[in-house]
């Protein structure tokens, strides 16, 4: 499954979670998983602008900041390494 | 005394379950050596009392985070009698993942179905015995909550302490992986590790980095020779190989045990999408969209709600200055007071209203996930122009603020992308600049204001893309870096929502006049009033005079006055100083003048164009110049920045003035 997520976003320009977990034929709960596993191993980078990483918090301008629920990913020199094997 | 962990997913019910089983019986503390709270109580069942110790909520039982580590540390080095581990009926798919990996560990699992009432209201239908078949473990359904099913999940749990139960999840990871898994295991007979065999192998082949290092630590040698074995690469496809046959056998089981009512899954965003992010009509849906937005900004905005706190705060500057005035206050208290806070300070702050509905247009766009489209058509443009199409979401937040806007660059690992990011910020028409636009078409096109404001957001998109390709090219050249965006779901957009996003932006909006404007009018009123004995506001005050010296750069831009002059300078402080210098200088002239007529008479159609042009591009203000020098680290990019983009605003005010002039716009 994993792999195939990996697959599934080199040949889609944008990609929605439920999409891929009716194409897996499974729930979007774990397709939530399985994107985190694959963050975590290091295959792909998931960047959010809801989440403020970025020292922020503290920062006046904070709440004109991150309004777009906007996620993104980059499928890293691993994730590219696995798919071309 | 035995002891009973508690393990499984966040929001499972875990902790509903812990205080079900012990009541007031509980104590908090740590974990040793972290600041990961440790729950744990006791219960009496038949007369022995046992344990109960509440692990840390988590999908998985890797080494990716502490709360992890903490729970399947505790699993296998605190000896636990047995596990009760709490799955969501609700979502049960994604909670046996950590089912499996605790019968991988050889865990004594009981597991504790919670929420089957829920489960049930979902019609998800879930054969128990099955499920238990499956899995080689006992499972008992309950409703933590309402304490149902907790005396057969604890009769479960103490039956099995005594018995030599063998919960191991039967999974087969393949043939060439399970043959590893052998190598292994025959490897490591006889040798102490304190692990299981069959999970140090499986864990190893994961590439698990605290397993590793603990292999490492305890016997390098056996380190080496399982190193050995194995070649780097192998062992990148084997963690994928690994976790997919765990999701394999996690299919296996629920496709035979659990019933869910089929889901729509062609949803309403589906076919909403296949409009708006349509290859050709995106764009011009995205800019049809914007262009309502703006119209509906001054339909609702100026001709409904417009004017009331103009007139609020013309009766509340007359009221006060007639209090001003029978308290015999000096005539230098009466001009700061109304010509500098009502006529400059006041004069942004009129604008609030319209401020309000743009902000709760875009809070009404942004909720209802539309803004998530934008920023994807915006970057199949960007790729196009071989551009970074994640710069585009650094863009969208620059329309609320360019500061966050150029923070948010750092987002992007590739410095190519970023310092064309931070530098084409600016030309996002932020909140501040927006009284400087509605003054102006207040002045010369009412009629035109949505369309006008508009081209004028249009035009800092273009001219942001064009330097950008121009950096692209010269400056920073390299490839760009491309990735894959999420699209989350439309959904109605909520009332709270909607106006936190405007409360957000209004009072940081009167925030920045009560704050930064009201220091920067105070300044320049003083400005104005000196030297002593001079005409206040005129030419021969010292804001005259610096405003005289400034003047002739912008005289082929068509606004070479000193007041024009000063009131851009200031906008360099912030922009919306622009404007409450313009009314400064401008209700200082002349008792009761309004602003807008006084801008009528200083400016035609076309210079107003061409000062909005100007307005729009030139120097960022000194609080995105700082953000600059922090995310560039460098003074030189700073100033870099404020140099450039007034060049760029300045050749552009100039073509508009000068072209419109030669064609006979004037």
């Amino acid at each position: 499954m994993l792999k195939e997520i990996l697959r599934m976003l080199t040949e889609e320009k944008y990609i929605s979670k439920s999409k891929i977990a009716e194409k897996l034929n499974t729930t979007e709960d774990v397709i939530e998983h399985a994107f985190s596993q694959l963050s975590e191993m290091g295959y792909i980078k998931e960047d959010s602008t809801k989440d403020c990483n970025y020292k922020c918090k503290g920062c006046s301008f904070a709440s004109l900041c991150n309004k777009v629920p906007l996620n993104t990913i980059i499928i890293t020199e691993k994730g590219e390494k696995i798919l071309n094997n | 005394m035995n002891t009973i962990a508690l393990v499984g997913n966040p929001n499972s019910g875990k902790t509903t379950l812990f205080n079900a089983l012990t009541g007031s019986n509980q104590r908090v503390g740590n974990w040793p050596g972290v600041t990961v709270e440790k729950k744990e109580g006791n219960f009496k069942f038949k007369s022995n009392i046992y344990t109960v110790i509440d692990l840390p909520g988590t999908y998985s039982l890797g080494s990716f985070s502490e709360d992890e580590i903490i729970a399947r540390n505790y699993i296998i080095n605190g000896n636990p009698n047995v596990v009760i581990n709490v799955v969501d009926a609700t979502n049960i798919e994604r909670n046996l993942y950590l089912t499996t990996q605790l019968l991988e560990m050889g865990a004594k699992v009981v597991v504790a179905l919670n929420m089957v009432d829920e489960a049930e209201a979902k019609n998800i239908e879930i054969d128990i015995q099955a499920l238990s078949d499956k899995l080689g473990a006992p499972v008992i359904p309950t409703v933590a909550s309402k304490k149902k099913g907790i005396e057969d999940l604890i009769s479960k749990a103490v039956e099995i302490i005594d018995k030599d139960m063998d919960c191991k999840a039967n999974i087969s990871y393949g043939q060439s992986i399970d043959q590893e898994i052998e190598n292994i295991k025959k490897f490591l007979k006889g040798k102490e590790l304190a692990y299981p065999p069959q999970w140090i192998a499986v864990k190893f082949l994961e590439g698990d980095k605290e397993v590793l290092s603990m292999i490492k630590e305890k016997d390098e040698e056996i380190y080496k020779n399982l190193e050995s074995m194995l070649e780097e690469d192998s062992l990148a496809e084997l963690e994928l190989e690994i976790v997919d046959k765990r999701y394999e056998f996690i299919n296996n089981i629920t496709s035979l045990a659990v019933k869910k009512p089929k889901e729509n899954i062609d949803t309403i965003t589906d076919k909403i999408d296949r409009i708006v992010t349509h290859k050709y009509l995106g764009l011009p849906i995205f800019a049809l969209i914007m262009f309502i937005v703006f119209q509906l900004t001054f339909s609702i905005g100026q001709d409904l709600l417009g004017g009331f706190v103009g007139s609020g705060i013309e009766i509340l500057g007359g009221k006060i200055e007639a209090l001003l005035i029978n308290a015999n206050a000096a005539d230098w208290i009466i001009s700061f007071v109304i010509d500098g806070i009502f006529g400059g300070v006041g004069a942004v702050v009129e604008f609030v209203p319209l401020i309000l509905v743009l902000y709760t247009l875009m809070g009404f766009l942004e909720d209802s996930g539309y803004m998530a489209r934008a920023a994807y058509i915006m970057d199949n443009i960007m790729r196009h122009l071989g551009l970074q199409g994640k710069t585009f979401i650094s863009m969208i937040i620059g329309f609320g603020c360019n500061v966050p806007g150029v923070m948010a660059t750092r987002t992007l690992e590739n410095r190519k992308d970023k310092m064309i990011a931070i530098l084409i910020n600016p030309f996002m028409s932020c909140g501040a600049r927006i009284p400087i636009y509605l003054v102006f078409i207040s002045a010369f096109f009412p009629d035109k204001g949505g369309l006008v404001l508009f081209l004028l957001y249009a035009l800092g998109i273009a001219v942001a893309l064009l330097v950008a390709k121009i950096f692209s090219k010269t400056l920073f050249k390299g490839e760009a870096s491309y990735f894959i965006m999420e699209l989350p779901p439309y959904r109605i957009p909520t009332a709270i929502n909607v106006f936190r996003n405007m409360w957000d932006n209004v009072s940081e909006f009167l925030k920045r006049a009560g704050t930064i404007i009201f220091a920067v009018v105070t300044l320049l009123w003083i400005l104005a009033m000196l030297p002593m004995g001079v005409e206040p506001y005129s030419q021969s005050s010292l804001l005259g005079h610096i405003g005289t010296a400034i003047a002739p750069i912008f005289k082929p831009a068509g606004y070479g006055t000193w007041q024009a002059s000063v009131g851009l300078f200031s906008g360099i402080a912030a922009k919306e100083a622009v404007v409450a210098i313009l009314g400064m200088v401008y209700a200082g002239v002349e008792e009761g003048t309004e602003l807008v007529k006084a801008i009528q008479s200083a400016f035609t159609p076309l210079s107003a164009v061409s000062f909005m042009v100007m307005t729009l591009l030139y120097t960022p203000c000194a609080a995105t110049l700082g953000a600059i020098k922090k995310e560039t680290g460098s003074y030189k990019w700073m100033i870099f920045s404020a140099v450039y983009s007034f060049l760029v605003a300045w050749i552009l005010s100039v073509i508009v003035y000068q072209v419109g002039t030669f064609i006979g716009l004037s």
